[in-house]
């Protein structure tokens, strides 16, 4: 049993199994943002300087079309700020592209609202059939693994795809960035949720309906098919310029009305029950130590601040008791059969059929060849 | 312990529900045992007069629920058709009523109060506040509330009266007689001003 | 003063919400849980849920749903879809329920109204007339999704059920459903003219300005619509969406931009 250890950098301990330290005792994933991805991120002109080429050509390309590209948007800070920058700042046309999962909070669906009816985009939603959203989601609890938000995130980015392959789009905007995702979560918490084969796997296993218009899209076909051959461009702006979330926050309230989440993730009210309650209480893992890092590593938190917030559980005793049951309730089951899974022996990846190995390769190969910066681990 | 009277009339799981949220103990009371906790009572009601007294009489709870509020003085509040049994009878029916008011129920056709002779009154209306209540209390200056009814309580004593709305005349919508509270709209379905009046409910005498 | 009331109808099919233009073409639009749990934290006015399956599959409500839906609203919910007998009405209303919506039950059975209203009251019973346009210009009620043409008139339809003692009378355009292109203003007159019970108005609207227009001719009134609080823009973009506190009071005083 491996002895407890926090970096003294950020805040990743060894509840990350993999997590290696150096003799000072700072972690890998605080080495890998400094050796890795700082040296080649540019908020300053230079990132500006990496970012107008390609608006200029999305620009050129969308000529004479709707739109010029489309974004994924959650009604969270990010795709939020992403949006008003998109439009303003850089100039483009994007159509704004939501994926509802069945689980959108009234706060996310009205800060959609207000962007797109203030920005005057258009806006397309895909909604994913509940029952069979449901069913996957059932599966996924039943499976006893810690990455049961797979279902969405999965369907948020296959159907993206599948509209960009669809509607011949050539570019993505999404709101991912470093500046509060420089750290990853372990893949031993949060698979890939592009891996098909393990969906697939763990729906064979526990579904109780088969998933026919769920849309399912193989990694293989996205990342090298559809990126290479087709030329969809994923595209992340946050990246190219400074970010930093309260100020983003603070614009986006004053100039659109944009509401404020009560708690992080309350976009989707099942990922604030899943990384709230659900992972730290079953498996021991707590997100908010990856979001942390992240924000100490781009000086947006101190480490004693990050200390200090996780000492107290991500969830107060009320509005879990109210969440729980409202979870419950609407997968279609009763809160002792929640219960029940909650008890299962703790599963991994690696009880079920994946294309890990695939993936490994192939991301070791785009960080050969400098196509991605970090690795999920 | 809030005891919610389940005697076949009135939106019971919305009240407990509501209840549940504020973290106040309640019991859905259906028979005479069931009161035996009780603290509070929450008297629901929809539909016509008589058939809420019938009901109520007949539900084998109503002696326990004299001597709670007549004896005992506990705080009711009666909602709606609720509000309206609490008084001495009805234009409506031909049953008297609990008589714990002093009031009597009307018609709104026949006493002209209806916009347009538009009946029931349904929908969100303002109430105007003529005394301060406890029931009120963190409320805005004229909330609004939902209503669905076509019979009024007519108070005798204009004291007891401590807001009225106004359809096409004004008449009470909150009354009070010591611990006997009566609205005529209702609280279970008028969002977050619905949930204050009844959480001031439950807050009755502490301080 | 009673303000107008402004009420999101939702349509249910398989368990799923739908949406659909004449009648037809239907578009899914989510879970039902979900979309009535956002319109209650948007403080709506009052919801309208229809199991538009429930007549013409010849089955009962499914009381399962409805308990669920109902437990979302701190607002009245008024239900329709299947609902055949006085005791449906009741277990419906014991489920958490103000209103049930009757169509074609009352249509085939009239005395229905009477017994539903001595078991709930008066004012729970709401009749909702699907109606079309025919070949001649003459509105004709249908029920069974669209589906039966019954030949009756919806003004005569109404003043009957008046009389029986229904509580509210919705009167829905299926020619205008999901067209968004505004209510029908002369089936609304001809309805508003001849009946004096609450009346809610369902069917085109298309923009807040449709409903401040009814309100402002024929107010206190219903406006229901579907489309208008589901969809957004060209695409018709699912998004749940409700006037905010300051459009509805300006819709109440005809102020909208």
């Amino acid at each position: 049993m491996r002895p407890y250890q926090i970096c003294i950098n950020c805040v990743m301990d060894t509840t990350d199994s993999q997590i290696v330290f150096d003799e000072k005792g700072v972690c890998d994933h605080c080495n890998n943002f400094y050796e890795s991805t700082l040296p080649n991120w540019h908020t300053d002109e230079q990132g500006l300087n990496e970012l107008m080429p390609m608006v200029e050509r999305i620009k050129r390309d969308g000529q004479g079309k709707d739109f010029d590209c489309i974004l994924g948007m959650s009604g969270g800070i990010d795709s939020s700020y992403l949006t008003y920058l998109a439009k303003e700042k850089l100039g483009l046309r994007p159509l704004v592209f939501h994926v509802d999962g069945g689980w959108n909070s009234q706060i996310a669906v009205n800060n959609i609202e207000m962007l797109v009816d203030k920005l005057g985009l258009d806006l397309y939603t895909q909604v994913i059939d509940w029952e069979e959203m449901r069913d996957l989601q059932l599966a996924f609890f039943k499976a006893s693994v810690p990455f049961i938000d797979i279902p969405q995130d999965h369907a948020f980015f296959a159907t993206m795809y599948q509209f960009a392959e669809k509607y011949k789009i050539k570019y993505i905007l999404t709101g991912a960035n470093y500046s509060t995702e420089c750290v990853k979560n372990p893949m031993e918490w949060i698979y890939f949720g592009t891996d098909t084969r393990m969906i697939r796997d763990i729906h064979r296993q526990f579904g109780q309906r088969p998933l026919v218009k769920f849309p399912l899209s193989n990694i293989l076909r996205h990342k090298i098919y559809l990126r290479y051959l087709k030329g969809i461009r994923v595209v992340m702006p946050l990246n190219h310029m400074p970010y930093d979330k309260e100020e983003a926050m603070k614009l986006l309230e004053t100039k659109f009305g944009w509401q404020r989440y009560p708690q992080k993730h309350f976009e989707s009210r099942f990922t604030r029950f899943y990384e709230g309650y659900w992972l730290p209480t079953k498996f021991g893992y707590d997100t908010r130590r990856v979001q942390y890092s992240s924000l100490i590593l781009t000086n947006q938190m101190t480490r004693e601040a990050a200390l200090k917030a996780l000492q107290n559980p991500a969830y107060d005793a009320e509005t879990l008791h109210q969440d729980f049951e409202f979870i419950a309730t609407k997968l279609g089951i009763t809160e002792e059969e929640l219960t029940s899974y909650l008890h299962l022996p703790n599963k991994t990846y690696r009880d079920y059929k994946s294309r890990l190995n695939t993936f490994k390769w192939g991301a070791r190969a785009m960080k050969f060849l400098g196509m991605e910066r970090v690795v999920k681990r | 312990m809030i005891a919610i009277i389940d005697y076949g009339l009135g939106n019971i799981r919305a009240f407990a529900n509501i209840l549940k949220n504020l973290k106040a103990p309640h019991i859905v009371a259906r028979r005479k045992q069931d009161l035996s906790e009780a603290t509070k009572i929450i008297l629901p009601g929809v539909g016509a007069f008589d058939h809420a007294m019938e009901r109520l009489n007949a539900s084998g709870m109503r002696e326990t629920l004299d001597d709670l509020v007549l004896r005992h003085k506990k705080p009711v509040l009666g909602i709606c058709v609720g509000m309206q049994i609490l008084g001495r009878s009805s234009a409506e029916g031909k049953l008297p009523g609990l008589g714990w008011i002093d009031g009597d129920v009307r018609s709104l056709r026949d006493d002209g109060l209806h916009l347009k002779d538009l009946l029931p009154h349904m929908g969100w209306n303002q109430i105007r506040v003529d005394q301060d209540s406890e029931l009120l209390e963190g409320l805005k200056e004229a909330p609004e509330f939902y209503f669905l009814h076509s019979y009024y309580f007519k108070c005798n004593i204009p004291a007891d009266i401590f807001a009225e709305v106004d359809y096409g005349g004004y008449f009470p919508c909150v009354v009070q007689a010591g611990n006997v509270y009566g609205v005529q709209f209702h609280p279970e379905k008028s969002h977050h001003n619905g949930v204050r009046l009844l959480k001031n409910f439950w807050e009755l005498g502490s301080c | 003063m009673l303000r107008s009331r402004i009420i999101p109808c939702l349509l249910v099919r398989n368990n799923g919400l739908v949406k659909t233009i004449k009648f037809t073409d239907e578009k899914y639009v989510g879970d039902p849980i979900n979309a009535v749990r956002i319109f209650n934290e948007k403080e709506v006015d009052e919801l309208v849920v229809l199991d538009i399956d429930a007549s013409v599959q010849g089955r009962g409500p499914d009381f399962k749903m409805i308990g669920d839906l109902a437990a979302e609203c701190r607002m009245p919910l008024c239900y329709g879809g299947g609902i055949t007998s006085a005791q449906d009405a009741r277990h419906i209303m014991s489920l958490g329920v103000e209103k049930v919506a009757l169509s074609s039950a009352i249509i085939q059975r009239p005395d229905l109204i009477g017994e539903i209203a001595e078991e709930v009251g008066r004012q729970s019973v709401v009749a909702v007339l699907d109606v079309r346009l025919d070949r001649a210009g003459h509105y004709s009620v249908w029920t069974h999704n669209g589906k039966t043409e019954t030949g009756l008139n919806p003004v005569a339809l109404a003043k009957d059920f008046e009389s029986r003692g229904v509580g509210e009378i919705v009167v829905n355009s299926i020619d205008g459903d999901g067209t968004m292109k505004g209510y029908d203003l002369e089936l609304c007159r001809q309805i508003r003219e001849a009946v004096r019970v609450p009346m809610t108005v369902l069917g085109g609207a298309g923009s807040l300005k449709d409903l401040q227009t009814v309100i402002q001719k024929h107010g206190p009134i219903g406006v229901s619509a579907g489309s208008l609080f589901v969809f957004k823009g060209i695409y018709r973009a699912v998004l749940i969406n409700y006037p905010s506190h300051a459009d509805r009071e300006r819709i109440q005083q005809g102020q909208l931009p």
